[in-house]
């Protein structure tokens, strides 16, 4: 079976790994590179709960084969933040005890990332639709959708 | 997963060649959505994938001399955002509403849409109701056909070993014309629809009498996309009032010939089906003349 050299950038750091062909992109996150924050939850792209931020927009790592990720800038929840500074959506989700068993949770915040990068001024319904692609079965999303909220208002802040 | 060889192309011109020359156990695969649960599921067996996600040139919203041209490559959500498509073609923003979710919308293309064809396609019955037609490319040449010939069943196209889809083309729609599309299934988001509809309709001020109408649902015939001429027939050339509609719907209710399975029973298919059609319809009217119709 053939291998392939993948040559991308992970939360800002560049790697080349050789991966096989059957490979998907949430294979290597995981396995390869160590990032469990990047879930594996449905495998088949009905929950969400894998994605991550392929140039700069939402995908579904298990619905990507690693090697269409070459040349493309991922960005797991790894990325997003330090555990000195967290990042403001990750701040609002804690100030909303938005997360229960947390399993969702990356995917949440890069949805919402993915959300207020095109659009810092979202409405109620743009953060729903932003949001809708995952499934949490805890929240009931009252309080992730309120987190975002928080989150808009604060980076508006900031700036 | 099922072990298999990946073919990274150069370019184009690379793929085509190596297209041209093999032929057995080759299926293109471009962002993937639909194939890789495919495989997973072990419905399709490759034995050689080619990644198509390279030909970034073939991802374009254009209009020329009154065509719109959607590149293959195109994702939903960057017809979404395309300009191009202004209140008129609300249709197609309102396939990608109706989609899937930001994660889905972001990778599936046009051409994977089309090319898939599955009962589960939101894009394919409005490509139907617009006439619209698909350019293939070989390293011979090309062929241009209409969509509704080259989608011959469910995931049965007429698409030649060595060809790739390059785009969808269909004429811009005129004053007088508008069209909608309407879907229903478990869940807003990332969901196979149970019943999925879209209505062109051409209306004459003047005459008020329905010029052309095209319907066109993911179901017409078990599970395989098209469009409900018989339908069309008892509502061309007529006005739109409750005489032509009911004869309208009793028709459609035995032109479609739904089947049942884990997600609807045909039953409620149908009622769907019904009124998904009437409420694509009533869109297009109310957007066209101002007035609505029964709902």
């Amino acid at each position: 079976m053939s291998k392939h050299l993948l040559k991308f950038n992970v939360n800002g750091k560049d790697y080349a790994l050789i991966v096989q062909s059957h490979e998907r992109l949430l294979d290597i996150l995981r396995d390869k590179l160590g990032l469990k924050g990047v879930k594996e939850g449905c495998g088949t792209g009905d929950c969400g709960i894998c994605a991550v931020l392929m140039d700069g927009k939402l995908v579904n790592s298990c619905l990507v084969f690693a090697i269409q990720a070459r040349n493309k800038k991922i960005t797991t929840i790894e990325g997003v933040g330090t555990p000195e500074e967290l990042h403001p959506i990750q701040r609002a989700f804690m100030k909303w005890n938005a997360s229960q068993c947390g399993y969702c949770i990356p995917a949440m915040i890069l949805a919402t990332k993915n959300l207020l990068d095109r659009n810092p001024n979202p409405t109620d319904d743009d953060i729903k639709w932003a949001i809708s692609g995952i499934l949490c079965r805890c929240t009931g999303y009252l309080k992730i959708f309120e987190a975002v909220k928080t989150a808009v208002a604060e980076i508006k802040e900031a700036h | 997963m099922r072990r298999f060889d990946m073919y990274v192309p150069e370019n184009q011109t690379d793929l085509l060649q190596y297209l041209d020359k093999h032929e057995a156990g080759v299926q293109l695969v471009a962002n993937g959505t639909d194939l890789i649960n495919r495989i997973q599921r072990r419905q399709v067996h490759p034995k050689t994938l080619v990644d198509l996600t390279g030909l970034v040139e073939l991802s374009y919203v254009k209009k020329e001399n009154g065509m719109f041209r959607i590149g293959a490559m195109t994702t939903i959500s960057e017809i979404f955002r395309s300009p191009l498509f202004d209140l008129k073609y609300e249709a197609f923003r309102e396939v990608a509403r109706k989609f899937g979710g930001p994660s889905i919308v972001n990778v599936a293309t046009v051409g994977g849409n089309v090319c898939s064809a599955s009962s589960s396609e939101d894009l394919l019955p409005l490509l139907l109701v617009l006439d619209a037609e698909v350019r293939l490319r070989s390293i011979r040449g090309e062929r241009v056909m209409r969509v509704e010939d080259f989608v011959k069943g469910k995931r049965v196209i007429d698409l030649n070993p060595n060809e790739i889809m390059v785009e969808t083309m269909f004429r811009e729609i005129d004053q007088d014309s508008r069209c909608a599309f309407e879907k229903v299934g478990m869940r807003n988001s990332l969901i196979t629809a149970f019943v999925n509809c879209a209505v062109y309709l051409k209306h004459s001020k003047k005459t008020k009498q329905v010029e052309d109408i095209r319907i066109a649902f993911n179901r017409v015939n078990g599970k395989i996309p098209g469009r409900a001429r018989r339908t069309e027939e008892k509502i061309r050339g007529h006005r739109l009032n409750e005489k032509c509609l009911s004869e309208a719907m009793s028709t459609l209710r035995d032109e479609l010939q739904l089947s049942s399975d884990f997600r609807a029973s045909q039953e409620y298919r149908m009622e769907v089906a019904c009124s998904l059609f009437k409420r694509a319809l009533a869109r297009c009217v109310e957007e066209l003349a101002g007035e609505k119709i029964l709902v």
